[in-house]
């Protein structure tokens, strides 16, 4: 007998079956029925990638700062923000910033930011300049996530220093949201520096103390100055005082940035792609 | 009653064309399949040897750090020589991978011996030479695990019928996996000693 108000695959009110003599028969037909089946079973592989990636945390970044932890304070998440959104806008580099209550189930925060990396795909596909910088807080682990077409201007060694002479003590006083914003400070001090532009009103004073250029040292032209000035006599002296002045370690602004306009998009469009192998640094704090 | 014959010689010659390029067209679809997978496995494989490279790169200098400040620990510096000129000489994977895990065991005979020097654990220069390497060992672990996973990919399609005859017909083997002991992570924590 027909079974009528049963709701069929997909909610689609019919018949389970076709009975027999009924015309009008609104069942889903067999095949098609079998075809829905195959797809959802099909499609199940492409949904596995990053599965141990907990919601929310997996689906979507909410913006350049992701503060799934709760433990960075309005002041800084604005100027980390800022810097960010300046960042992509004058270099194209893209900087990510998570915190997680916990990293579990990973068991090593190197998995879990690899993993949240390339799922979110920081930075640009094909260029790969993105950077993740990744907070968890119960197991106390820091890292920061290079993409491959950082790793140059970013080795892990870098990395490493980063960490310890920016991040750490801020972390370990409990400070988080300081101490992402010095490591994000020198981040994108250093790529703005490498690509030779200026962040606009920000003032990267935190990635000084790495991008520091070095020279054969102030020592050794004063000394050739001296030099000279001993042997040939005065007249020596004022062009060599002028070479001196030109070659000495002095840190160069490089360019300017491009215009210095407002931040131009105000929504966060996502990430680019970007992939990554594993370069960059951690530490317990 | 000819026609009716005919008609039907037609017909069936009809489905028998139509499946020889159903078949023809599955067939090169599936060998063009198992060379992209192929490539895939090489290229990941190629990312391992880069990685254990820029890694045996790293060594000597880390042994010449170490050498200024424990001249005399000679056994575990020869060890290391011996285990990085072995795995320069592997070829296969499976050599590649003993090659790794010997080379792996004669270096944490190093970190312990820098244990017992606190002033060289605590150098700038050795401090960037352990982020250097515990970079190359993340890369390496992720190097792996991509070419694994590739590699899995691939042997499944050989050996699944029906592209298993396909294979099979192009000389496809499949592929070793690169099984290496991976040591339990130890994530630094820098003391800075108040």
């Amino acid at each position: 007998m027909t079974t009528a108000g049963n709701i069929g695959l997909l909610g689609v009110k019919g018949y389970r079956t076709c009975p027999a003599r009924v015309r009008r028969c609104r069942a889903l037909p067999r095949p098609i029925k079998i075809l829905f089946a195959i797809s959802f079973l099909a499609a199940l592989p492409f949904v596995c990638f990053g599965q141990k990636l907990q919601a929310p945390i997996g689906s979507a970044p909410i913006g350049y700062v992701n503060d799934y932890a709760g433990v960075i304070d309005e002041a800084s998440k604005t100027r980390m923000e800022g810097i960010l959104a300046s960042l992509k806008e004058k270099t194209g580099a893209q900087v990510a910033v998570v915190t997680v209550d916990t990293m579990a189930p990973y068991a090593a925060i190197e998995e879990f930011t690899i993993e949240l990396a390339t799922k979110w795909g920081v930075g640009k596909r094909g260029e790969d300049n993105g950077v993740l910088i990744a907070l968890a807080i119960q197991e106390r682990k820091t890292r920061i996530e290079v993409g491959y077409g950082l790793e140059g201007i970013i080795p892990d060694g870098l990395a490493g220093q980063i960490l310890d002479q920016s991040m750490l003590p801020s972390l370990r006083a409990g400070e988080y949201g300081p101490g992402l914003l010095k490591g994000v400070e020198a981040v994108a001090g250093i790529i703005a520096k490498e690509k030779g532009v200026d962040l606009g009103p920000y003032n990267l004073g935190e990635s000084r103390q790495y991008t520091r250029t070095s020279s054969p040292g102030l020592g050794m032209i004063i000394f050739i100055i001296i030099l000279f000035v001993f042997i040939g006599g005065r007249r020596f002296l004022w062009p060599l005082l002028f070479l001196g002045g030109m070659t000495s370690g002095r840190i160069s602004r490089g360019g300017f940035g491009s215009g210095g306009s407002g931040f131009g998009g105000s929504g966060f469009s996502g990430f680019g792609g970007g992939s990554f192998g594993g370069g960059g640094s951690s530490r317990g704090f | 009653m000819a026609k009716r014959n005919v008609l039907g010689i037609i017909a069936v010659v009809g489905i028998i064309v139509v499946l020889l390029f159903i078949i023809g067209g599955w067939y090169v679809g599936t060998r063009n399949r198992l060379v992209t997978l192929d490539e895939e496995v090489n290229a990941a494989w190629s990312e391992i040897d880069n990685q254990l490279l820029r890694r045996s790169d790293l060594i000597p200098n880390l042994v010449q750090t170490v050498k200024g400040f424990a001249k005399q620990e000679l056994q575990v510096f020869t060890e290391i020589a011996e285990a990085r000129s072995r795995l320069a000489g592997a070829r296969t994977v499976g050599q590649k991978a003993q090659g790794y895990n010997q080379l792996e065991t004669a270096l944490s005979r190093l970190l312990v011996v820098v244990e017992q020097y606190p002033l060289l654990k605590s150098s700038e220069n050795f401090l960037r030479l352990q982020d250097e390497l515990a970079g190359t060992e993340n890369r390496i672990a992720v190097a792996r695990k991509r070419y694994n996973d590739s590699v899995r990919i691939l042997n499944t399609k050989i050996r699944r019928f029906p592209s298993s005859s396909v294979a099979n017909m192009m000389g496809f083997k499949p592929r070793e996996y690169f099984e290496i002991q991976e040591k339990a992570r130890e994530t630094p924590k820098v003391d800075f000693g108040s």
